[in-house]
């Protein structure tokens, strides 16, 4: 048996509200293999982005232990996680949320530049991603003209950027269209394919259908 | 792409913002940078006035500022006693009064009269004409006259002038006594329209009726190379412990004190204003543009950008609005100085070759610093935004919003 | 005689008689034969004087020949801004006093002679024509119109430096407030798309953001208004202990106060209309994308 990539212990999560506190996460216990697919379902509110957010480092556990690639996390300073963040989880959010003064090929060079890589091999790795998600013809365009899917592709370009070793992506298909979150999917496929682990917060059951394995969620649990 | 380049691109963004925050700098930093300058303007071009003339040290009869106080007496036997000291090079008595001229067909007009006995330095330049000689007491009496007197009297070297003198307060008005004007000279403490004259002081004391005192206002000293004004000085307080003696440095120092004071204290409140100003505005343009971009600045956190780098590309805007608006500010600002400059030499009494607004690369590396302070001062609060930005929070208000 | 005290007179005694306003009571010419004087505020203050003491005054730098006065009062200097920095040690005796101890007595003329006199007029419109009839039928006098002093000069030149200050104070605020009202309305750009994509017409709209910028416009010059009168007195009263001066450095007048909102509420309003301009002529679906 491999050693998991991603092990999640007993997570909670509450946020202290004005009305009472919020448990997000309820004792919530996961483990993701190096290069699995795994679809997050659940209804609104359930805690499905709360447990992503926890997953890729970018929120803290109240409770609870997160171990990735057997380094626990909780005890990490800002920056290491950080670093963590930038070479090892890629994200995808719902908004895509690039960087609309940049173009395409500088949206996927940035997490590069930051992690240091040259610029000549950050410019053949930009060209390679770009190509992989069918976009090598719209890398001097700016998010502002490019449609839905395209940009979307471009933040999954971005996020593949280097080479992390999980692909986070939280509802990727939430503002598209059927045929567009299609192709979506299709490109999702291949990244988990390729062999990195791909975790997928979704509504939509055409994309959870794509997973190994699904996890469905409610009131902050696991449904078994 | 490093911060600098990152925050260039994210200022072209919004490029109506970009450029109001940068003329506003521009705006405020000039007056900053015309401040700076005013604050030791004064200063420094008295100080160069003083020095231009070529004498070093100035004796009075009592602490009061030059020309404030009583006159000092035998002042011939004092300035010959005094130039026989080793540190001196030259003594000048000089007496300054008041006076009338007037020629065949003008009214009477009244210009300042220097009396002085000038032998090799003379704090006044020729620009026609012949100059004073020493001692001179001609026949009669030589007069040189600035451009302006010339004009009023329609007068040129070679003609003669009736002038009525102020001898003393407690005498009655004198009858005129001619002089002739020799040269036109330019005196570098006239004020733009001041009359002014020079003449022997035994030509005033002819003009005196014959009595004109060896009083003097003060005694112009230069010291000997080699010993300087401080040495001067020094010799002529153990010499003449009865008199005071102050170096061009101590009269700026008192000058300073007194008569500039208004202008260092409303430079330093508007240096003080320009600075608050130029921190308000971008610590306003900055906090606005960081809660306009909060889902972008969470995204890119999660991407892996650590709080350091997103505060390092928050104090680069800042930088970046502050430098360029700086840099727009030295022209504007120079070209500010030369208006606010000509404004306050209208002044009465101030010597047109005095400038209030004097260039110093000092005043440069001030603006350079506090502008930079400023600029790191108003990046702090959207710097404290950025670093501690609750990313999950923010990228789920941004879905749900 | 509580104190025998010798001052070296410097520029110390002033003119008097010739001097123009200044506040204190007139002095009981002499008590016990000794002649009355006033000094200065801060020439009392500085030498822990007391109104009664009598001291001694000579008007040779080496204290020679002095005479003594009693101190009958105090005055405040009119304050004067050329001599800002200016240790205002001064004093005032009767003229026949102060001529009686400057006079030469070698001089016969010396007892009649004083520096200047100060004439009223009936009609002081006449000045100017009355100075010119009396310096032709007086040689050696020159008449000088107080309208036409030359002491109000520095603050002519003052108020034109201030009124430059101002202009640029201004310029650079209103590059402000066009700074904040365009990111103002930048954040009201998807809102702005909203009404227009409901049928809002532009004009409606353009009336509502006029009307939220005189309202900041005239909230802002109101406070700023109060601000200052509210520093008005801070300012003085530190400047004055400062210089030890009874000059009034700032004072907020009703019409500055109206000046200064007649100033700031159109410049408010065009700043605000000038930040809308390029937002009511988008068009209105460029507003709601994102």
């Amino acid at each position: 048996m491999t050693a998991p990539l991603v092990e999640a212990r007993g997570l909670t999560r509450t946020f202290p509200m004005h009305a009472g506190p919020v448990h997000a996460l309820r004792d919530v216990s996961l483990r993701i293999d190096p290069g699995e697919y795994l679809a997050i379902r659940g209804p609104s509110g359930c805690g499905k982005s709360t447990l992503l957010h926890i997953l890729g480092c970018v929120d803290t556990p109240t409770s609870g232990t997160l171990i990735f690639d057997g380094r626990p996390v909780g005890a990490l300073p800002d920056a290491a996680r950080s670093a963590l963040r930038l070479l090892s989880i890629g994200f995808v959010f719902q908004r895509f949320f690039l960087l609309p003064m940049l173009t395409s090929s500088e949206n996927v060079e940035v997490p590069q530049a930051e992690a240091g890589v040259g610029r000549r091999e950050r410019r053949r790795r930009t060209a390679e991603l770009l190509d992989y998600v069918g976009l090598a013809h719209r890398g001097d365009h700016r998010p502002a003209q490019l449609s839905g899917g395209e940009a979307q592709r471009v933040a999954i370009a971005r996020a593949l950027a280097n080479r992390p070793r999980l692909l986070l992506a939280d509802e990727p298909t939430g503002e598209l269209d059927r045929a567009t979150g299609e192709q979506i999917a299709l490109l999702l496929d291949r990244v988990q394919a390729d062999g990195t682990a791909v975790v997928v917060v979704t509504h939509d059951p055409a994309i959870a259908a794509r997973a190994a394995r699904t996890l469905l969620m409610r009131d902050g649990r696991i449904v078994p | 792409m490093r911060a600098l380049a990152f925050a260039a691109r994210s200022l072209v963004r919004q490029p109506g913002r970009t450029a109001l925050g940068i003329l506003g700098i521009a705006a405020v930093g000039a007056l900053l940078f015309d401040m700076l300058l005013l604050s030791r303007g004064l200063v420094v071009s008295f100080r160069d006035l003083l020095d231009s003339v070529g004498f070093d040290v100035r004796v009075m009869s009592t602490d009061a500022a030059p020309l404030g106080g009583p006159r000092v007496p035998h002042a011939s036997a004092i300035a010959f006693e005094l130039a026989a000291l080793p540190a001196i090079a030259e003594a000048v008595p000089v007496r300054l009064t008041d006076a009338e001229a007037s020629t065949r067909g003008t009214r009477p007009i009244g210009f300042s009269l220097m009396g002085m006995d000038a032998r090799g330095r003379r704090p006044w330049t020729l620009t026609a004409g012949r100059d004073l000689g020493r001692d001179a007491a001609d026949t009669p009496p030589s007069l040189l006259v600035n451009r302006l007197l010339a004009d009023a009297l329609k007068a040129s070297p070679g003609d003669e002038i009736a002038v009525r003198v102020v001898c003393a307060a407690d005498r009655a008005a004198l009858p005129p006594v001619p002089f002739r004007i020799i040269g036109v000279a330019a005196f570098p403490f006239d004020a733009a329209a001041e009359r002014s004259g020079v003449a022997s002081r035994a030509s005033l004391a002819i003009a005196c009726g014959g009595d004109g005192g060896d009083d003097a206002d003060m005694l112009l000293i230069a010291s000997r190379e080699g010993y300087g004004p401080d040495a001067a000085v020094a010799a002529i307080r153990r010499h003449r412990p009865d008199l005071h003696p102050a170096t061009n440095d101590e009269i700026v120092a008192r000058m300073q004190a007194t008569g500039f004071t208004y202008f260092r204290q409303i430079s330093a409140v508007l240096s003080t204003i320009t600075l608050l100003f130029g921190f308000l505005l971008i610590t306003v343009l900055m906090t606005v543009s960081v809660n306009q971009r909060l889902a972008e600045i969470a995204a890119i956190r999660a991407l892996g950008f650590s709080r350091a780098r997103v505060a390092a590309d928050v104090l680069c805007q800042s930088a970046l609005l502050v430098g360029c608006g700086g840099v727009l500010a030295l022209p504007l600002g120079i070209a500010l100085s030369i208006w606010l400059d000509a404004i306050l030499k209208a002044m009465p009494g101030i010597p047109s070759a005095l400038h209030f607004f004097v260039f110093e690369p000092r005043a440069l590396m001030l603006h350079a610093a506090l502008l930079s302070v400023t600029a790191v001062l108003a990046a702090v609060y959207p710097m404290a935004l950025v670093a501690t930005l609750p990313i999950a929070a923010t990228l789920r208000n941004e879905v749900v919003s | 005689m509580r104190d025998t005290w010798r001052l070296a007179l410097s520029s110390a005694i002033a003119a008097v008689l010739c001097a123009g306003v200044s506040s204190f009571a007139p002095p009981a010419t002499r008590r016990d034969g000794v002649p009355a004087m006033l000094v200065s505020r801060q020439l009392r203050e500085s030498q822990k004087l007391s109104i009664g003491d009598v001291v001694s005054l000579s008007s040779e730098p080496s204290g020679a020949h002095p005479r003594q006065f009693r101190i009958a009062g105090e005055y405040e200097p009119i304050p004067d801004p050329m001599r800002l920095g200016a240790v205002r040690h001064e004093v005032r005796l009767h003229l026949p006093d102060l001529i009686e101890m400057t006079a030469n007595p070698a001089d016969p003329l010396a007892a009649e002679s004083v520096d200047a006199l100060n004439v009223a007029l009936p009609t002081p419109a006449d000045a100017a024509s009355w100075a010119r009839e009396t310096a032709a039928r007086s040689p050696g006098l020159v008449l000088r119109s107080t309208a036409n002093d030359d002491r109000a000069g520095p603050f002519i030149v003052l108020e034109r430096f201030h009124l430059a200050i101002a202009i640029v104070t201004v310029i650079a605020s209103s590059i402000f407030l066009l700074a904040l009202m365009l990111m103002l309305v930048d954040e009201r750009r998807e809102t702005v798309g909203i009404l227009r994509l409901l049928g809002v017409r532009r004009r409606r709209i353009l009336l509502h953001v006029l009307a939220e910028g005189l309202v900041i416009a005239a909230a802002g010059a109101a406070l700023g208004v109060v601000l200052s009168v509210a520093f008005e007195g801070g300012i003085n009263r530190f400047f004055q202990w400062r210089y030890d001066t009874a000059l009034v450095f700032v004072r907020i007048t009703p019409a500055i106060a109206l000046r200064s909102i007649v100033i700031a509420v159109p410049l408010g309003v065009l700043a605000t209309l000038a930040s809308s301009w390029t937002l009511l002529r988008r068009e209105m679906f460029s507003l709601t994308r994102r």
